[in-house]
């Protein structure tokens, strides 16, 4: 007991890091739990990724970190052309990093259990989305009640990926980096697939996301930075952005192990205690009594983040107004990313497009068509309706062309000032709705219906509100765009 | 308008720091250089429509290029010598076309050069103007065909 509150005292770290016990926690029961199946497809994929983290830790403390851009990444490969049916037990495909890392790998399940979890409770039918965001806040609190959990607070990324090891390994194993990072695309991008969508609408914009995730995000040697969940998933990131934060959090950890693992002139030892370091750095318990929002900056409790961004930390370069993002450049991200208006909260939160793997936070449906009518290839738009329980889901084949989700859907679209763009452009589930809206409006009781393909020939191309933030890539010529 | 999103657009509007741009960060589908924006002298911006999409790329160079991406026929508005007069160039059935007395210029060598020096022009004559302007000394017109033949050897090369 004393040796062990002088090992407390000593080292920077919670002392059941140093317990070599195989003590596991699982799903807490629940009636949602394995809902993920019902997308069979994502469920396969979701269960390839941990087999993929698997196999190259295996590799690095096996010491066969030369083969893994070769034979390690060409496994890897094949088990995502190949996914399990069933969740794969890690410890099974990585005794020897088990051994030597359990306590890490307790961390890393408890929040992959979340992971899964989430998506359980999003998919399940027959319960509302007020019932379900009640269960998610209470995965929450179960989650972080235990010494396993990762923080909920924002964590500054920069200063997180600043370690003297930091960038080791996507610099010399890219192709397998790449495979990790774009797991952490599917990871955080299916979030808003799911949110406040009925689970008869969510399988089918899985196959624009499988085709985005198996032919590109997979394979994207060129990312700056790992995705970022309120990148992905900004109205997940909204509603949660402590869980959001704690799966970007784990994600740096999982970066910060492979550059720990990966990095020369390390010992064993010493590994181990970066190792240590980097999950007390990231663990609920070491930030228990500090809040969202503030912290000395740059520092391990800067827990500051941008305007409107509560699930997501500081990013390089990044101030409260603007964060980098790659392909997409400086990014104000309480503004409409086609009109530069602030967003919108409440009903008319506006929507969301998802294009060429990046989603972004727009006022209104015209903004998300024009938007997406610039990008090519497919795209997904997420709107609001006149029902706050029914949201818009439109697909876009790669000419633009648009299937919703509601067949009746409804557009007004009385083109004026973009200041005002939520007020004259919405979607409502039927004309019935729209005639409801106009019969109240005396602005827009005259304007014409427009159904869906009415609605998408229109274009009204640049907002002359837009604009740039003119500011340089923080990654310098680490973002190859 | 509630008043934030008025005090938003009175201060972007007034605001120096920024500058106009397209929807988003813009950047060429193929050469991935940014946008170049119209001045008030020259439009740069090429502009691919096909359904009901959209987009731009940085040069008429590049969106040849990469029309191979395109199963659909295509109408290319591709900045000439005159402001606010784009030369039409339409794909059709996989076919180029372009209006009678068309030349481009091709001399760029790297792609950060591509807009300058990758362009198409409604005459002659706007060419042989736009090529003593920018001092493009030996730089020759090409037609449609010769363009497109060109365009379809290997890249250039790097950025």
């Amino acid at each position: 007991m004393i040796f062990a509150l002088l090992l407390a005292q000593q080292n920077p770290w919670p002392v059941w890091l140093d317990s070599p016990t195989a003590d596991r926690l699982f799903y807490k029961s629940a009636p949602y739990n394995w809902n993920i199946d019902r997308i069979p497809a994502f469920a396969r994929d979701m269960y390839a990724t941990g087999v993929g983290h698997a196999m190259a830790y295996e590799a690095l403390v096996r010491g066969q970190a030369a083969t893994l851009e070769t034979k390690t990444f060409r496994d890897i490969d094949w088990v995502l052309h190949h996914p399990p049916k069933f969740p794969v037990d890690e410890g099974a495909i990585s005794p020897t990093f088990g051994r030597r890392y359990g306590a890490l790998e307790k961390v890393f399940d408890w929040a992959h259990t979340l992971h899964f979890q989430v998506i359980d409770v999003f998919m399940h039918p027959g319960w509302t989305d007020q019932q379900k965001e009640q269960e998610v806040d209470r995965l929450w609190v179960n989650y972080k009640s235990q010494p396993y959990a990762i923080t909920g607070l924002p964590m500054n990324m920069e200063l997180l990926d600043s370690q003297p090891y930091s960038g080791y390994f996507r610099s010399h194993y890219p192709k397998v980096n790449a495979l990790f990072w774009g797991y952490h695309w599917l990871q955080t991008v299916n979030y808003d697939m799911l949110f406040r969508v009925s689970t008869k609408d969510q399988a089918s914009q899985y196959p624009f996301v499988f085709d985005q995730y198996h032919k590109t995000e997979l394979y994207k040697t060129d990312r700056p930075f790992m995705p970022m969940t309120a990148e992905q998933s900004p109205r997940f990131a909204k509603r949660f952005p402590e869980i959001a934060n704690s799966f970007d959090n784990l994600h740096m950890l999982h970066d910060n192990v492979n550059d720990i693992l990966a990095s020369p002139g390390m010992s064993n030892l010493e590994r181990d205690r970066q190792v240590k370091i980097a999950i007390a750095r990231v663990l609920e318990s070491q930030h228990a009594t500090e809040f969202s929002g503030g912290g000395e900056p740059k520092t391990l409790h800067d827990h500051r983040h941008p305007d409107g961004l509560p699930g997501m930390g500081m990013m390089k370069g990044a101030d409260e107004h603007s964060m980098y993002m790659a392909g997409m450049g400086w990014m104000d991200m309480a503004t409409c990313s086609h009109c530069s208006i602030p967003l919108n909260d409440g009903p008319l939160w506006g929507a969301t497009v998802s294009a060429d793997g990046w989603t972004m936070s727009v006022r209104c449906p015209m903004c998300a068509r024009d938007m997406a009518s610039e990008t090519p290839g497919r795209a997904i738009i997420r709107a609001a309706t006149e029902d706050p329980n029914r949201v818009l889901i439109l697909i876009s084949d790669d000419e633009g062309n648009w299937t919703s989700n509601i067949p009746g859907v409804m557009f007004l679209e009385k083109f004026g000032e973009h200041p005002s763009c939520s007020e004259w452009s919405r979607a409502f589930t039927s004309l019935e709705a729209l005639k409801r809206f106009q019969s109240t409006s005396a602005e827009y009781k005259d304007a014409t219906p427009l159904n869906l393909v009415e609605w998408s020939k229109l274009n009204h191309g640049k907002p002359d509100t837009y604009r740039r933030i003119d500011k340089p890539n923080p990654y310098g010529n680490g973002d190859a765009r | 308008m509630n008043t934030f999103a008025k005090l938003a657009l009175v201060s972007s509007l007034t605001l120096g720091i920024v500058t106009m741009a397209s929807a988003h960060e813009g950047e060429c589908p193929y050469c991935k250089l940014k946008l170049v924006q119209n001045t008030k002298d020259q439009d740069n911006e090429v502009v691919v429509k096909f359904g009901n999409k959209r987009i731009e790329y940085r040069c008429v160079w590049c969106v040849v290029k990469d029309a191979g991406r395109y199963k659909n026929d295509l109408v290319v508005y591709a900045p000439s010598e005159k402001v606010g007069e784009p030369v039409v160039l339409k794909r059709t059935d996989g076919k180029w076309s372009a209006p009678a007395n068309t030349v481009f210029l091709n001399t760029f060598k790297k792609h950060v050069d591509c807009c300058a020096q990758a362009r198409a022009f409604a005459t002659k004559d706007g060419f042989d103007k736009y090529v003593a302007a920018q001092k493009l000394d030996g730089a020759k017109p090409y037609s449609l065909d010769e363009f497109v033949t060109m365009v379809a050897k290997p890249d250039k090369g790097g950025q």
